[in-house]
């Protein structure tokens, strides 16, 4: 496996006033061998960075390579994904060794027996019986199906894997197998990949290191215990603090009565400054002297903050209320 | 450890499978089904009708070719006669023998049409959503364009170009035709496309060429190939036109409508001239509209039987219910009186051709005022639709009877009147997952919660507006006057599902019940939705029936969690006490939970197998077959008994509970006579 890299990537949907730029430069490296969990809102643009680095979405600007390369726009992709929907996933008019099948062939395995034992070597990876191959998609539950598409996507080789948000659709009980089953790929094939979920307990799991994404930019990123135990981004708290707990009680999330109500912000016009400046706990609309938030671009001194967050305030001092 | 675990999981999946007859022998399923069908009298009269087509089409000419070519110049233009049953033509052949000959060129020439009307169209179809982007743009615009264009006018156009003949007649109706089908199938196909397992492929690598035979067609060719057929026998009659008004086939060919032309000219000497060709149109253009009949009834049979849940040869209900011991308040010692919610033995089933599906077997509930109670469970427990049917919001064919089913001294098992309904809908209120679906998309929002007032309270317009605005108001929306004039719409998710809460605040609430009001919000919304959640709960004195799958989002707000397995309640406990949970299920479920602090070096707990089909259950303890601790006890349906807790008393449906180290003993499990419980006694 190898590295995938993200460099200033932008994706912009539509033109003029009414456009969303849902990814806004990104910079972004998998290198080889870890898991990155990338976790974020709904509209965040993760899933549409994960689309581009396969392809299916249009780049604005930057590129994506792996290994230096460009992701080429046609053929195999050196980087394969896996959904979200496991009832999508799979073509429900071909068996689940048909499906397999194909992407062997597209890989360049020739030959019918050649496949057929490819095919049970890929469903035994995935710990499924050899035998489902003859199934259709319909007579396997949601966890299996994951599981298939997962095989489907090992089938091609790939040098990084893309996984958004696989296991959001399952049940917990099966959800424990899936995210077991990722691990063992990672250790045993030393698989790269991207993990996107929003889910951030299932994402500290996976992942060595996390990025956090909020409306199209990634705005801390750092390896997994470091994120979770010092988070340097206000968002990063927040996502942290409002994260369900069992045994929790509510209140341990609470905000401050500037922010409580806070309603997300909207992706086609973000806010001026830090565009989380409206619902930061230690921001302006909680301590009114910190203007700079409404005015400031926190990305541009990004690299020397730690966990390159992009906050005006990280690092520098407390992100507490009273100022240092 | 994990590996092992997997396999033990896949190795029951499959063997579950291979027990469910829905995957059993698919092949006979379906030649049984077409069977069936064709023994209906569309399918008789349409397989009659296309094999004498298709023999008439074939072997005509080859046996009345001769006889339709010889001249027999006694009776040139004759009426009926012996020998001539439809008489003759000018030149004395017979009309009989003529129009049976001519089925092979009307149907050859009309099919051929129908062809090239398809494949253009599926092609141009396909291509509008399959190409390169600037070329789809460029597809679809031209499919818009020609799908503008009416299909005579394009045929007497290419019939120009073309010329009279036809070859000319052919393209001419093929290619007024393939618009429609390339729209049809730009529709069909878009819907296929944007799929994952498309997405899938073009990132395997896939070639398009293959996407569009392996992955997009088949996934069409249903809906396709009935409406081709129906297209056949329209082609055959615009054919038949074109032919008529002398634009498609020419002297010496002849087709139906050429004879129809030219019997027409003899009709008041000989009617059946015309009449004999005529008929073949009508009979062959049946027989095509009643193939695509069929054929529409096959896949719409076939649609609605993958739709409808499959089901074993067991009956899937089991009467002995578990004698009630549920609904008991954690707390033994208070008395029921101040329940809000009495439900006893609950059940809810679908009679399907198969037998009776029971997805609610008995379920026992209460919730006392201001208390709140989470039900908590996989998909398939039956957790939402015990909340719909306590609501009554269940359709047929569900059918759902209970024992008792009390709301605030109303009996909701019989017919509730004008009073009962008006008090039903001031003092329960319901919030749905989906906070689009809840709301009317075309009504302002502060109508919509004002409209709670007019109906049930008899306020008029002015205060109910008055109302919403101040209810809006209190469940923290921002500028509440203003936002209340907006549609839906222009709300956010979280805003929604608040304004779905400040309905329910619009009476006077005893029960709010929550289906997953969370789900489809992000953890930040779902953390507001739910401090709403509480502190409607406290400031209305309501109680709070939640339900929902994230057993961390009912413990942050409830007081008892009730778990769901299988169509039953399996535990019922104090959330304070959750973490020594005595049920098997439980237990599994909350270490399947990643946590903030799960170990990452160790394999996740997970639960082998998967849940029961509803169709097929156990008919012990649903569980018993993923539970490492069953036994042929567990064979017996287990009833929720109560068992010691650590702060106070829990209930699990279970022989072999995890109890606490003190209590593995068995000392301290409750003697049951204590407790109180209706029907206690009478459990094993």
């Amino acid at each position: 496996m190898s590295s995938l890299e993200f460099r200033d990537v932008g994706v912009t949907f539509g033109f003029g006033p009414g456009a969303l730029r849902a990814v806004d430069g990104v910079n972004l490296q998998v290198p080889d061998g870890t898991v990155v969990g990338l976790v974020g809102e709904s509209g965040s643009g993760k899933s549409t960075l994960a689309r581009a680095a396969v392809g299916l979405a249009p780049l604005t600007t930057g590129s994506i390579t792996v290994d230096g390369t460009p992701i080429p726009r046609r053929g195999t992709r050196p980087v394969q994904m896996i959904f979200q929907d496991p009832v999508a996933a799979l073509d429900p008019r071909m068996t689940i060794g048909a499906s397999l099948g194909e992407a062997l062939a597209v890989a360049g395995v020739r030959g019918r027996r050649d496949r057929g034992r490819q095919i049970g070597r890929l469903l035994e990876q995935v710990h499924l019986d050899p035998e489902l191959a003859v199934r259709p998609p319909a007579a396997l539950s949601g966890g299996q199906r994951q599981r298939v598409a997962l095989a489907r996507a090992l089938a091609a080789e790939p040098k990084v894997m893309i996984a958004d948000e696989i296991t959001s659709a399952l049940d917990v009980s099966v959800q424990g197998a899936v995210l077991n089953l990722i691990r063992e790929l990672r250790r045993d094939l030393g698989l790269s990949m991207l993990f996107i979920s929003h889910n951030l307990a299932v994402v500290r799991y996976v992942s060595d290191l996390i990025a956090v994404m909020y409306l199209g930019r990634i705005v801390e990123i750092a390896p997994t215990e470091q994120l979770i135990n010092d988070p340097q981004h206000p968002y990063t708290r927040l996502l942290l603090s409002t994260a369900p707990r069992l045994g929790a009680t509510l209140s341990a999330g609470r905000l401050p009565d500037g922010v409580r109500d806070v309603e997300p912000a909207d992706p086609h016009d973000p806010p001026t400054g830090c565009s989380f400046h409206p619902r930061c706990p230690v921001g302006p609309a909680v301590d009114p002297g910190r203007t700079d938030c409404v005015t400031d671009d926190p990305f541009l001194s990004i690299d020397e903050r730690p966990h390159r967050a992009a906050c005006l305030y990280a690092g520098r001092h407390s992100l507490r209320k009273d100022p240092a | 450890m994990s590996a092992a675990n997997d396999h033990v999981d896949a190795s029951v999946d499959s063997t579950a499978k291979d027990a469910a007859p829905s995957s059993g022998k698919p092949v006979s399923g379906r030649r049984s089904r077409l069977a069936m069908l064709f023994a209906t009298p569309v399918g008789i009269a349409a397989i009659t009708a296309d094999l004498l087509v298709i023999l008439l089409a074939v072997f005509g000419p080859i046996i009345w070719g001769t006889r339709a070519e010889t001249n027999d110049f006694d009776n040139l233009d004759s009426g009926p006669i012996s020998g001539h049953p439809f008489g003759t033509d000018k030149l004395g052949r017979d009309i009989l023998a003529r129009v049976l000959v001519a089925a092979r060129l009307s149907i050859g020439l009309a099919l051929s049409a129908t062809l090239i009307g398809i494949v253009v169209g599926v092609l141009i179809g396909t291509m509008a959503n399959l190409a390169g982007r600037r070329l789809s743009r460029v597809f679809s615009t031209f499919i818009g364009i020609a799908v503008a264009f009416p299909g005579l006018l394009l045929a007497l156009f290419f019939a120009v170009i073309f010329g009279a003949g036809p070859t000319g007649a052919v393209l001419a109706l093929g290619a007024a035709m393939a618009p429609g089908f390339a729209r049809l199938t730009q529709t069909l196909s878009a819907s296929v496309v944007g799929r994952d397992f498309v997405s899938a492929a073009k990132v395997l690598g896939v070639s398009r060429l293959r996407v569009l035979t392996r992955h997009v067609v088949p996934n069409i060719a249903e809906p396709l190939i009935v409406n081709a057929t129906l297209a056949a026998g329209s082609c055959l009659l615009a054919f038949a036109g074109l032919s008529f008004l002398g634009l498609g086939v020419q002297l010496p060919s002849y087709d139906w409508g050429r004879m129809l032309a030219e019997g027409l000219n003899a009709i008041y000497t000989n009617p059946m001239a015309a009449l004999g060709p005529a008929l073949a149109i009508v009979l062959s253009g049946l027989a095509f509209n009643l193939t695509g009949e069929l054929g529409a009834q096959l896949a719409g049979r076939r649609t609605t039987r993958g739709r409808r849940r499959q089901r074993g040869a067991a009956d899937g209900s089991d009467d002995q219910r578990a004698p009630g011991a549920g609904g008991l308040p954690a707390a033994a010692d208070t008395p029921s009186s101040d329940a809000v919610l009495v439900v006893r033995n609950l059940r809810v089933s679908v009679r399907t051709d198969g037998g009776t599906i029971e997805p609610v077997r008995g379920v026992d509930l209460t919730v006392r005022a201001g208390e709140a109670v989470g039900i908590v469970g996989e998909s398939g427990s039956g957790k939402s639709l015990t909340a719909l049917s306590i609501a009554g919001l269940t359709h047929e064919p569900l059918e759902v009877t209970a024992d008792e089913l009390w709301f605030d001294e109303l009996d909701l098992r019989s017919a509730i009147g004008r009073r009962g309904r008006a008090q039903l809908g001031t003092s329960l209120s319901l919030v749905f997952q989906d906070p689009m679906s809840s709301l009317n998309p075309t009504m302002r929002v502060g109508d919509q919660l004002a409209e709670v007032a007019t109906e049930h309270q008899h306020l008029s317009w002015k205060n109910a507006r008055e109302r919403a605005v101040s209810r809006l108001r209190d469940v923290r929306i921002a500028a509440p006057g203003r936002r209340a004039r907006q549609l839906p719409h222009e709300w956010s998710g979280g805003m929604r599902q608040r304004a779905m809460i400040g309905m329910g605040l619009m009476g006077e609430p005893k029960l709010l019940i929550a289906d997953e009001p969370t789900t489809a919000l992000d953890v930040t919304v779902q953390q507001q939705v739910l401090e709403l959640l509480e502190s409607t709960k406290q400031q209305s004195g309501a109680a709070l029936l939640l339900i929902s799958h994230d057993l961390s989002v009912v413990s942050s707000v409830c007081d008892r969690v009730v778990v769901m397995y299988a169509g039953r309640i399996v535990e019922e406990l104090p959330t304070a006490d959750l973490e020594h949970a005595r049920h098997p299920y439980t237990k599994a479920l909350l270490r399947a939970v990643p946590s903030m602090d799960t170990p990452r070096e160790e394999p996740l707990a997970t639960i082998a197998g998967r849940p029961p089909d509803p169709a097929s259950l156990p008919v012990g303890c649903p569980f018993a077959p993923r539970c490492p601790r069953a036994d042929d006890r567990c064979r017996v349906e287990p009833a929720l008994l109560p068992v010691a807790g650590r702060r106070a008393l829990g209930l699990a449906a279970c022989h072999h509970p995890h109890l606490d180290p003190v209590s593995e003993s068995g000392v301290s499990i409750v003697d049951i006579s204590k407790v109180g419980a209706p029907g206690i006694g009478e459990t094993r």
